[in-house]
């Protein structure tokens, strides 16, 4: 077990010096909660009431798909695992720690929107703030969940901010967190489905917390994990 | 009693056969060096025998723990060497040799970021990671690639160190001059199979040639091949007297290691 803790707090001091992670996880998203908190509350009369959710949806959505992803190309599409395998660590200990740290980076930055977003812009307080902090936390370990799969699936170091982008934009423009569902074409809608962001917003915003809406995100869970076991065995298998 | 034994290891990968059908021992307490050119099947040896590769079929026996260096390792960028350490020493539940750290400059790196650091540097975080299980046998390859002169030398002292206490090495190098100083036996691979095993004395008589006798005369430089010192240098004296040339020097020298690898596997 100290191995284990040890690992989680080097894990987190390591993406806290990293510049991706820190960029991903706590710079963009508090800039786009300065910049787009301003301008949805000013054009959207009421978006105050769902600011907190939405804020938090890009922060988690950015931070996992486009923070996590490099730090597992680096150990698992480098000669890092080599360095793992060869000294006694289980290979999987890197897809964990990596999760688990950003897993914490993630929910600071939500408590940092939520803390700040009633003081900059009179959000509201989500009412039952148990369901929503619930929510917050399925969201965050789904979208870790695909994440991992970009970050080992993708072969090439250089691709994996490519796929994490094309990932990531989708989420985010077709998630309801940017403008009103009822705008978009019902094909989109569809495709929007495909993430947790949707999924995640939808839990977050609502009053109740809605299996309806939980057991989509479970889905996305269970195959993420399921293709993460296949890549890591593809990986160890050499 | 032998630290390992392989036998008749085979490898593919897809249709091409890279070893086939690997055989050696190596002695408890022995610094054991396997060669051969690149794409051999050195590497591949190694990592099966490490357990890092999966082999087709052939019997690996390893009596003692392991430590492993490998040719190509890496760490998270920001790293820093003594976090590396302890994660490696907690994850396998052992306190750190400190000794062993002061002694392959590996303290001095504490607070050095993996990326910051130089080849010689990272080579040197590895092997002390490779040897923080007090392993009974350690794996070395190519360690000394890409070090300076102090480096090697250091290192040559550590690897001597290491088996003063006992330790096995086993180690692919392409540095003839380290092994020879360094090894008690050799192996030598040549297309994925074991075509020499022995002590380099042994490598010398299998070659056949022994000496290198070197003379220089006014005409030019002539180089000479012999077993037998005696005979052949009186021969030579005798031949450049009949021709009434003088000598200006004469050097003789024994055959190196790497003369008698280069001949081995050129199959001459």
């Amino acid at each position: 077990m100290g191995g284990f803790l040890y690992g989680v707090a080097l894990q987190w001091k390591l993406d806290l010096r990293s510049r991706t992670m820190l960029i991903a996880c706590y710079a963009v998203p508090l800039l786009f909660f300065a910049v787009m908190g301003g301008i949805f509350t000013s054009v959207m009369p009421g978006s105050n009431e769902t600011l907190i959710q939405s804020m938090s949806v890009f922060a988690v959505t950015m931070g996992a798909l486009i923070g996590l992803p490099p730090s597992l190309a680096e150990i698992y599409r480098s000669d890092v695992k080599n360095a793992y395998q060869a000294n006694g660590v289980p290979l999987s200990l890197g897809l964990v720690l990596t999760n688990i740290s950003a897993f914490i980076h993630l929910l600071v930055m939500s408590f940092i929107l939520y803390i700040a977003a009633p003081i900059a812009f009179d959000a509201k307080i989500p009412e039952y703030p148990g369901a929503y902090f619930a929510a917050l936390i399925i969201l965050i370990v789904v979208s870790l969940s695909i994440a991992s799969v970009i970050g080992l699936a993708v072969k090439d170091t250089a691709n994996t901010s490519m796929f994490s982008i094309l990932l990531f934009l989708p989420s985010i423009m077709f998630s309801g967190i940017m403008f009103p569902k009822d705008m978009l074409p019902k094909v989109l809608l569809a495709v929007g489905k495909l993430f947790p962001a949707t999924w995640g917003y939808e839990l977050m915003t609502s009053d109740t917390f809605s299996l309806q809406m939980f057991w989509p995100m479970c889905g996305i869970l269970l195959a993420a994990i399921v293709v993460c076991g296949v890549l890591l065995k593809r990986i160890q298998t050499r | 009693m032998d630290a390992l034994c392989v036998k008749n290891l085979q490898k593919s990968y897809g249709k091409k056969t890279v070893l086939k059908g690997i055989d050696l021992c190596v002695p408890k307490g022995n610094i054991f060096a396997l060669l051969g050119v690149n794409g051999a099947g050195k590497t591949t040896t190694l990592e099966c025998i490490e357990g890092l590769r999966k082999y087709d079929s052939g019997n690996i026996e390893i009596n003692g723990r392991i430590g492993i260096q490998l040719q190509s390792a890496s760490l998270p960028a920001y790293i820093k060497g003594m976090e590396a350490v302890r994660l490696f020493a907690k994850w396998n539940r052992v306190s750190v040799d400190t000794a062993m750290l002061t002694a392959l400059g590996v303290s001095d790196l504490a607070n050095k970021q993996y990326q910051g650091m130089s080849t010689g540097q990272k080579r040197r975080l590895h092997l002390a990671l490779a040897l923080i299980r007090n392993p009974d046998i350690v794996f070395l390859d190519e360690p000394t690639a890409g070090l300076d002169v102090e480096g090697r030398i250091s290192l040559h002292k550590y690897i001597r160190t290491l088996k003063a206490e006992g330790k096995t090495i086993l180690l692919a190098s392409h540095d003839m001059a380290e092994v020879e100083s360094l090894c008690d036996n050799i192996a030598i691979l040549k297309d994925g199979q074991i075509v020499f095993a022995g002590t380099v004395e042994q490598l010398t008589k299998t070659v056949g040639k022994h000496y290198n006798i070197c003379v220089k005369t006014e005409q030019g430089t002539e180089t000479f091949e012999a077993d037998d010192i005696g005979e052949s240098l009186i021969s030579i004296l005798k031949g450049y007297q009949d021709k009434n040339v003088d000598i200006l020097d004469i050097q003789v020298d024994r055959g190196s290691l790497e003369q008698h690898f280069v001949k081995i596997t050129r199959g001459e």
